[in-house]
């Protein structure tokens, strides 16, 4: 070997091993344990107000204190000696007291939430009145409220950072290190290292939408930052017959009446994380189930004066959004489209009936609320002949928060009524929270083929008979006769499948059915979200009742096209039933979405102090996460920095000394020499 | 710049240009100026140019106390106002903070 490579040779061996032998661990993460499955509650905004909770930019940092029980906390509170502090709590300590405890104290900065050991007896944080602004006036009562343990907590605003954690071992971790660092001389806890979270939920927007939508839409600079976005997604509608006739059917039906079979699609929660079991999912599931049953038994147009509309509505838990401007549009004329040439205007007047499913959980009775005055007579009576061995009651003068609202608030004398499961206050104790879910509602998946039945007394039973009810209800009102063909009951393993997909396994068969992608098998939120970024769940619960409602055309295949194009009709390949997922026939459809946006953000120059629309947005925000790491003392914090201070100056002395005496430390130059050759 | 080694002349023509520049609203040239010719102007035995130049600099550090003072004062009044001016303070802002009301 040639004896000047040696040196190269062993540099690159040395080079080598070094870089298979070196991980290079950043100091961060050295530092810092990051927790995952964490929900923030984060920022909205309406029209007067910001609610929700933000970080400090940057995050809030603050010494664990693991709470088992309320004396934990209150302990804490007054002892605590190494402020700030985030208490980690139980979420049946998430209650109005203890927040507003929390909010004065100074030595708090955070908040963590756990699920305890069992469930809380209630836990809803939406406000006793639900959409107290949007609703008709008097519909809820101080002395006898709606949601009677709504503590109304998700409309405050909170200002510090709260994080819900649903995995058991990040609690379990976090409480190691509470017993090892902290939990031990609390008087003396200044004088060590502590562990300590860094919660992170700096939210950009504030004040309130107009001054957040007016400062995302302002170019000052060239780098524009977006502060808010409006709440909102699609509403999604169909009719039982289609909208138009005629032997190419481009003729739109214009003198019948329409019947609005309505429920609402979202649910809310303090964190980044909806269930709605009980409320929205009942209600639009037995909506399904009505509407595949009635269409069972009810296929064809015959010349009838009515139609069904089925509507989906979205965003109704914040300041009814959907409604709002279905109903907005409905008054302009632009329903269902602006162009009056392919479909049929239809308006306000034309609504005979509005029947809206509400919560509709397994209770004792199923009640119809609405207001006197409307005329339902006839309507309640077909009601009671349909019941079969449903519990049926009236309640009259009586309005839960409901879509329905929205309507009456523009048609005074529209005949209308709300089905629920509860006629005095709310039954569900979870309502809007992260517990409504399919335990809340005693779901389990039966797991079903066509035509079995449920022995047991189940909540698919119990909402196949709302739906069976309901539809063979309309049935009368539809063709003035009762029916009496073979289908007596609606589709039980719909109805099974529909809650399995809503709340255990987005990837079920009736998302088989009716598209082809492969989901996820987690649930799909429910929360509206902002505009900008559309929910698929709502395309997948248009499709559904598209699917349901929809007229079999021929065998499914590449021929299911709409053409020539017909602005009335969606042509679909959907699968043929739950059991022949395989076997794709060709779907002719009446089904469309529409905005739900809130007027409010579509009018030009809006009068935000107005109340008249929902104005809610949700703030930008960059960064949520959550991580844990060791706090050193004070003391240690203190030493640091006068160490570093130090440093700083005696490096400012020592080169102010050098070149002060750079003469003597430095040999001057020497003059060059002028070139002898000039 | 060493001003060390540039003639009596050139100081005086510089330090009559900065104080010229400054008059096009533009403050912190005087600021510049007052400070880079401090020396030259107080500290330096005498030599002819030094007259003038001390009073640019006199000038230039007056005019940069006045600015001073008139963009405390508003920082001062745009800081405490900017919430409650509302739309205003939003059209007169270049960067709005996150966060904020």
């Amino acid at each position: 070997m040639d004896f000047t490579l040696k040196p190269v040779f062993l540099l690159t061996i040395v080079l080598l091993y070094v870089a298979i032998n070196v991980n290079a661990v950043r100091t961060k993460d050295k530092m810092y344990e990051n927790i995952d499955a964490s929900k923030a509650c984060f920022r909205r905004l309406n029209a007067t107000h910001q609610i929700g909770c933000t970080s400090k930019r940057g995050g809030s940092t603050g010494v664990i204190h693991y709470c088992r029980s309320q004396s934990d906390l209150d302990f804490i509170l007054k002892n605590g000696t190494a402020p700030p502090y985030v208490p980690v709590i139980p979420t049946n300590l998430f209650t109005t007291s203890n927040v507003n405890r929390l909010k004065q104290s100074s030595k708090i900065s955070g908040v963590l939430l756990y699920a305890g050991d069992e469930n809380p007896d209630y836990f809803t944080h939406e406000q006793q009145c639900p959409n107290p602004e949007s609703s008709l006036k008097g519909t809820c009562k101080a002395s006898n409220v709606w949601n009677p343990h709504g503590t109304g907590l998700l409309y405050q605003d909170i200002p510090f950072p709260v994080f819900f954690v649903e995995s058991e071992e990040t609690i379990k971790f976090a409480k190691e290190c509470f017993d090892k660092y902290n939990n031990h001389s609390f008087s003396t806890q200044r004088d060590r290292s502590l562990c300590s979270l860094q919660l992170t939920s700096f939210m950009y927007a504030a004040t309130n939408s107009s001054t957040c939508i007016r400062r995302s839409n302002m170019i000052t600079n060239l780098n524009p930052v977006k502060f808010c976005d409006p709440l909102g997604d699609n509403n999604a509608w169909a009719s039982l017959f289609p909208l138009v006739r005629g032997p190419n059917l481009t003729e739109p039906i214009r003198d019948v009446g329409y019947i609005v079979v309505a429920a609402r699609m979202d649910a809310t929660s303090m964190f980044d994380k909806t269930e709605g079991a009980i409320s929205p999912v009942t209600g639009l599931v037995a909506l399904l189930a009505t509407a595949k049953y009635l269409k069972t038994i009810l296929p064809t147009d015959e010349n009838f004066t009515k139609n069904v509309l089925f509507v989906v509505f979205n965003g109704e838990t914040y300041d009814y959004i959907g409604s709002q401007r279905f109903v907005y549009e409905l008054l302009k004329g632009n329903f269902p489209t602006k162009s009056k040439e392919f479909l049929p205007e239809i308006r306000m007047d034309d609504i005979d009936l509005f029947i809206e499913l509400s919560q509709l959980n397994k209770t004792e009775t199923v009640v119809a609320h609405y207001l006197s005055g409307t005329k339902l007579k006839d309507f309640l009576l077909k009601l009671r002949t349909n019941k079969g061995d449903l519990s049926f009651d009236e309640a009259e003068d009586s309005l839960p928060p409901a879509s329905v609202h929205t309507f009456l608030k523009n048609r005074t004398n529209l005949p209308s009524l709300v089905l629920a499961d509860h006629r005095g206050p709310f039954l569900n104790p979870f309502y809007n929270s992260v517990y409504d879910n399919a335990s809340n509602l005693h779901y389990k998946y039966l797991n079903l083929t066509k035509d079995d039945i449920s022995q047991s007394d189940n909540i698919q039973t119990h909402v196949q008979k709302v739906a069976t009810m309901l539809a063979k209800s309309l049935y009368l009102e539809i063709t003035a006769k009762s029916y009496q063909g073979p289908e007596d009951v609606a589709d039980l393993q719909f109805i099974d499948e529909l809650f399995h997909c809503y709340l255990e396994n987005a990837n079920c068969r009736v998302h088989q059915a009716i598209q082809k992608l492969e989901l996820n098998t987690q649930p799909i939120s429910l929360y509206i979200g902002v505009e900008v970024a559309p929910n698929f769940i709502t395309t997948l619960i248009g499709l559904t009742l598209g699917w349901v409602t929809g007229d079999v055309t021929g065998p499914g295949n590449r021929n299911c096209t709409n053409e020539p194009k017909n602005y009335a009709l969606r042509y679909y390949n959907m699968s043929r039933s739950l059991d022949d997922l395989n076997t794709t026939m060709c779907y002719r459809i009446t089904m469309n979405f529409t905005e739900a946006v809130s007027p409010a953000f579509i009018i030009d120059g809006y009068d935000w102090s107005s109340g008249q629309y929902s104005t809610w947005t949700e703030s930008i925000w960059g960064d949520i996460k959550l991580r844990v790491f060791l706090k050193p003392s004070a003391a240690h914090e203190n030493m640091t920095i006068a160490v570093g201070s130090m440093v700083f100056i005696l490096a400012l002395l020592l080169v102010y000394f050098v070149k002060s005496r750079a003469h003597i430390l430095f040999a001057p130059q020497l003059p060059t020499l002028a070139p002898t050759s000039c | 710049m060493d001003l060390s080694k540039v003639p009596n002349e050139r100081k005086l023509y510089l330090c009559r240009w900065y104080f010229r520049a400054g008059l096009a609203l533009l403050p912190f040239i005087w600021t510049v100026n007052a400070i880079w010719f401090f020396n030259e102007a107080f500290r330096k035995p005498e030599y002819a140019e030094q007259k003038q130049i001390r009073k640019y600099v006199v000038y230039s550090g007056i005019g940069s106390l006045i600015w001073a003072v008139i963009i405390i004062t508003w920082v001062t009044i745009f800081q405490i106002n900017r919430t409650n001016w509302g739309e205003f303070a939003d059209n007169i802002s270049f960067i709005i903070p996150t966060g904020s009301p």
